[in-house]
């Protein structure tokens, strides 16, 4: 399970950052194209991607729509605990596969996720079928997302390739 | 939102692309057992159709241990959209979702330290004309982030095909 584990240390320069600002334009842009644009040799482009790569401080990844996935109705739900840890509730949510992230958070909740849906009818399975089983749960607070105005994270705890 | 129609190969394709958008298309061609051209036709249709972006992910390290914050927002109904986008274009802003819940407007972004926060959430947002409550929460610990699905906007720029 990925958990922003932020003990580790890791170097990066200058060098390191110009490249990933090259392929959060274009991840799909080859070694030589980056190496062009930046002075650089392919050779010293592929090793670097590669060293951050290694130590899990870089993934290039297409990223796809909700829609690529018929996910067309999403929920933000807020959750709040009583009478077990909300680590352990929050644990329990994310082995949901209808949950696509979930956060421990401060203040008036404990646990904030986000849930993905193919359509309405799948929210009974979710609510009746899933969320009542898992214990610790006192309330949940739901909002139906309407619209996404901008979604766009360059940053996620990474997880290690297996 | 119209539903794409997505064939078993657009999934191949995008499940290929989200673990690694690096491979080449000759290796994506071969392990697919389609020609190199109808890979880069599929990715092209995908990226116009606004499904599927190739993007840099790095890890919290490199983000200088960044803290994904929440700013919940309550504003006028008939402006919701307005200020939406109004929130959308402040820098720091990473994603905003307009729900219908306890808030209409969920702004989210990442921190490196809380007066960042605060100065967005008090002196940005609560002072846009029809705003009227602001509420902020932390995110601690995260136990699930999936960056490889998002909702794809304008605020994401479709690089030219070469």
């Amino acid at each position: 399970m990925p958990a922003s584990d932020m003990t580790q240390s890791f170097n990066f320069d200058a060098t390191d950052l110009n490249i990933v600002q090259q392929l959060r334009l274009n991840g799909r842009a080859n070694n030589q194209q980056i190496a062009e644009k930046l002075g650089l040799t392919a050779t010293t482009v592929s090793t670097r991607i590669k060293r951050l790569e290694d130590a899990n401080q870089l993934r290039v990844v297409a990223v796809s729509d909700f829609a690529a996935h018929g996910f067309n109705f999403l929920l933000r739900v807020a959750v709040e605990v009583d009478g077990r840890p909300a680590s352990e509730v929050a644990l329990e949510l994310a082995e949901l596969p209808q949950v696509f992230a979930v956060h421990l958070v401060t203040g008036r909740y404990d646990i904030d996720m986000l849930v993905a849906l193919h359509d309405f009818d799948d929210l009974s399975v979710l609510l009746l079928d899933k969320l009542s089983t898992v214990r610790g749960i006192r309330a949940l607070t739901p909002a139906i997302v309407v619209d996404i105005i901008k979604y766009k994270f360059n940053v996620a705890p990474i997880e290690g390739r297996n | 939102m119209p539903a794409p129609t997505l064939d078993a190969l657009d999934h191949q394709l995008i499940d290929l692309l989200s673990r690694d958008a690096r491979v080449s298309n000759r290796k994506i061609a071969a392990e697919l057992g389609v020609t190199e051209g109808t890979v880069r036709g599929r990715i092209k249709r995908l990226q116009q159709d606004g499904l599927i972006v190739f993007t840099a992910v790095t890890g919290f390290e490199m983000a200088r241990k960044s803290r994904l914050s929440f700013i919940n927002v309550q504003a006028d109904v008939d402006k919701v959209r307005d200020i939406a986008n109004m929130i959308s274009e402040l820098p720091q802003i990473n994603a905003v979702l307009i729900t219908m819940g306890q808030f209409n407007i969920t702004a989210m972004c990442l921190i490196e330290e809380l007066d960042t926060l605060v100065d967005i959430a008090s002196d940005q947002i609560l002072s846009i004309d029809g705003v009227h409550h602001v509420e902020t929460s932390i995110a601690v610990k995260t136990m699930k982030y999936n960056a490889r699905m998002a909702k794809i906007t304008p605020y994401d720029a479709v690089p030219d095909e070469d």
